[in-house]
């Protein structure tokens, strides 16, 4: 089994009998400890183990980086790294924004949720309240930044999420946290306009009818549904797709790779052109994909790999929870914490 | 109508990003400062009106463009400002206002009376809150408990006009604005302003004039958020007061100029949090706009020190309730303080003011 093999592993390197160290999150042993350093950031990648024997030991480490990737780790215990490297990567698109509401091209405007955007918000917390979360990145945008606060308030683990500020040196020293405690304790959370929703140009806050008014039907059902047709002073899909693709390998892909569960909260284009590439999706098949809104999509990241796993069940719909062992497990954990 | 298009294509960026909601054409008699009203740059608001139903006497951006605004001077007296303001709006504010306008006679009486409401909100319950650690500007966002007092707090202040919002640049005072604002009757739709960068600007702007009638511009300042805590920013209450002894604490918790390690005292806090009070909130009200302020328990208890002019001792034993709006009435240059708006369940003649009585009348007619 790999999940108690991985057990083992962990346990080897300390000796406890608690309850909390027999049910561990499988993950590389070896990067968690070589991770351990003073740097706010890297930090949170121990943020995942929630026993304190391993919360002392990683104090007690000194500060090196000796096993910084999968491939270095695979020289250690190559079987470790191969179960334990798989991270969650969860996707949720917002829902209602009070312009969706009145029917308007909203685009980059910053808008905020209407009331049913906000119990959307919830319900998709729900869904994803026992799956592990390391790490969230949201765009630039108060609606997809509430859609992660509301939903995380539902998530069992009781992590805190901070919203990381880099956006002047005043802004990071203000926001510093002088607690090692309360930051293993935290879940930061990055915010990036590369995320935000395709940039609507010149509809941006026309009423759908005026529009088609205005410019014609067909032409409005061009800039909507086409991959490469911009609207004037806007983003095409396609040139939405290019940085928040571009984004998303270059800052969310690493974290996936050295293990950390993801959550992203965005838009519907900017997660639709995410998807095209974690399903290699032609363009054609990413005009005809619809997200739903307050429905979490999850993927499992494995190997270099995404595996697609659908949504998890609502708090409603019967089924047996059960994604991976891991997330079995992680599940089980946070049961037995609370019960 | 294609003179407002144009004039809103050009129109400068700055701090209020496509620069809405600058200061009402109609200043109260009082008001001698021209400039202000001249250097709007763009369509602003205003629902306060006795008998004017359903007009949102709207100017169009006149200052940098306009031939006859670079010519007046700041002595005008109120009459021939009115005159002129008049004349401004129908060349040019957008056609199916004017016949509103010239057609009512309550115009006047209606520019005598201005005065402006200031809502406070402190926000409710953050999660740090709830695992009693410092959080100062640390970026924490709010429980569930904390979004329901936003949302109570919403309530309360549904029939209260809001027509420019500010917060501070933390989520938990965001989110309770944001939240507040779902319950208003009013179904204006607030909208936050980018100004971090040139492509945020860009990336924001709206092409309808009609949408941005209908939007509530929330500048977002840094200068409204809490009071900074350095070194015990993350700490546990209680594991502070053993690593630095029971009466330090409490002398920078409670104290007005001692700040803790690294961070500000309260009076350092209402330093910025007042100057920016009076030099971007102030105008706002005096113009005759309708302000909210999502913040936090020092920044708020900073500006309520120059509200209510307290001492610095007074202001040290000032606590603010979370989740329960204060409300003060701006009127001829002074601040009056009315308390806190009543909340659903309880009893009582809802009459703040004749004008905001009117005002809720109104809505209820509407709905």
């Amino acid at each position: 089994m790999a999940a108690t093999g991985m057990y083992n592993q962990a346990i080897g390197g300390f000796q406890s009998n608690s309850h909390i160290n027999k049910i561990n999150h499988q993950h590389k042993f070896n990067n968690f400890v070589s991770l351990v350093t003073k740097d706010f950031i890297n930090s949170y990648c121990l943020s995942r183990r929630d026993c304190s024997v391993i919360q002392s030991l990683a104090s007690q480490t000194s500060v090196t980086d000796t096993v910084s990737s999968p491939l270095r780790s695979k020289t250690r215990d190559s079987d470790t790294h191969k179960k334990s490297n798989e991270s969650a990567l969860i996707l949720i698109r917002h829902g209602e924004s009070l312009w969706n509401e009145k029917n308007l091209f909203t685009g980059c405007v910053d808008v905020p949720l209407s009331k049913k955007g906000i119990d959307e918000a919830i319900e998709a917390g729900k869904r994803i309240s026992s799956i592990p979360v390391d790490l969230i990145f949201t765009s630039a945008l108060i609606r997809a930044q509430m859609t992660a606060m509301l939903a995380m308030t539902q998530h069992r683990r009781k992590k805190v999420p901070i919203i990381m500020h880099n956006e002047s040196k005043q802004a990071r020293e203000w926001s510093q946290v002088f607690s090692e405690d309360t930051k293993k304790q935290s879940i930061p959370v990055i915010a990036a306009w590369q995320l935000n929703e395709r940039m609507y140009g010149e509809l941006q806050g026309l009423n759908k009818q005026e529009t088609a008014d205005r410019y014609g039907k067909e032409q409005v059902h061009e800039w909507r549904r086409s991959y490469d047709t911009p609207p004037p002073n806007g983003e095409s899909l396609e040139m939405c797709a290019e940085r928040a693709v571009a984004y998303f390998r270059d800052q969310i892909e690493p974290q996936l790779l050295c293990g950390k569960n993801v959550m992203i909260s965005a838009h519907g284009n900017s997660l639709r052109s995410i998807i095209m590439y974690l399903d290699k999706l032609t363009s054609q098949e990413v005009i005809s994909l619809e997200l739903s809104t307050g429905i979490p999509m999850l993927y499992i990241f494995k190997e270099g790999r995404f595996i697609r796993r659908g949504s998890p069940i609502g708090p409603t719909e019967a089924g047996v929870y059960a994604y991976t062992k891991r997330l079995a497990l992680y599940r089980q954990r946070l049961d037995d914490m609370f019960h | 109508m294609m003179m407002v298009a144009s004039i809103f294509k050009y129109q400068p960026m700055g701090l209020h990003g496509w620069g809405i909601h600058d200061a009402f054409a109609l200043a109260p008699r009082s008001c001698t400062n021209f400039e202000m009203f001249f250097s709007m740059r763009f369509a602003s608001c205003n629902t306060r009106h006795h008998k004017l139903h359903g007009l949102h006497a709207s100017i169009s951006h006149a200052s940098v463009f306009h031939p006859t605004s670079l010519s007046l001077s700041h002595h005008l007296s109120s009459k021939k400002l009115l005159s002129t303001q008049l004349a401004i709006l129908k060349i040019t504010c957008i056609p199916e206002w004017c016949s509103a306008i010239s057609g009512c006679s309550d115009f006047v009486c209606f520019i005598a009376e201005a005065e402006s409401t200031l809502i406070l909100i402190r926000h409710g319950e953050s999660l740090w809150n709830e695992k009693n650690l410092f959080t100062g500007c640390c970026d924490v966002p709010l429980t569930k408990r904390g979004v329901e007092e936003a949302i109570e707090a919403g309530k309360r202040i549904s029939y209260i006009p809001v027509d420019i919002i500010f917060t501070s640049v933390l989520i938990r005072a965001q989110m309770t604005a944001m939240l507040a604002m779902t319950q208003h009757h009013q179904k204006k739709v607030p909208i936050i302003i980018h100004n971090e960068s040139e492509q945020a600007t860009t990336w924001t702007q709206v092409y309808s004039e009609k949408t941005i009638e209908q939007s509530i511009p929330v500048v977002t300042a840094w200068q409204l958020n809490e009071r900074m805590y350095g070194e015990l920013q993350g700490l546990n209450k209680q594991e502070t007061a053993e690593r630095y002894g029971k009466e330090k604490v409490h002398e920078w918790r409670r104290s007005f100029d001692i700040p803790p390690p690294k961070g500000e005292s309260l009076e350092m806090c209402s330093q910025r949090a007042v100057a920016y009070f009076k030099d971007f909130i102030e105008p706002q009200l005096k113009s005759g706009k309708h302000v909210m302020i999502a913040a936090h328990g020092n920044s708020l208890r900073s500006i309520i020190m120059y509200l209510d002019r307290l001492t610095s001792q007074e202001v040290t034993n000032l606590e603010l309730s979370t989740g329960i709006p204060l409300l003060y009435i701006f009127k001829e240059g002074k601040f009056i303080s009315r308390g806190s708006p009543v909340g659903p369940t309880e009893a009582g003649v809802y009459a703040y003011t004749q004008s905001l009585a009117v005002y809720r009348q109104e809505l209820d007619e509407n709905v």
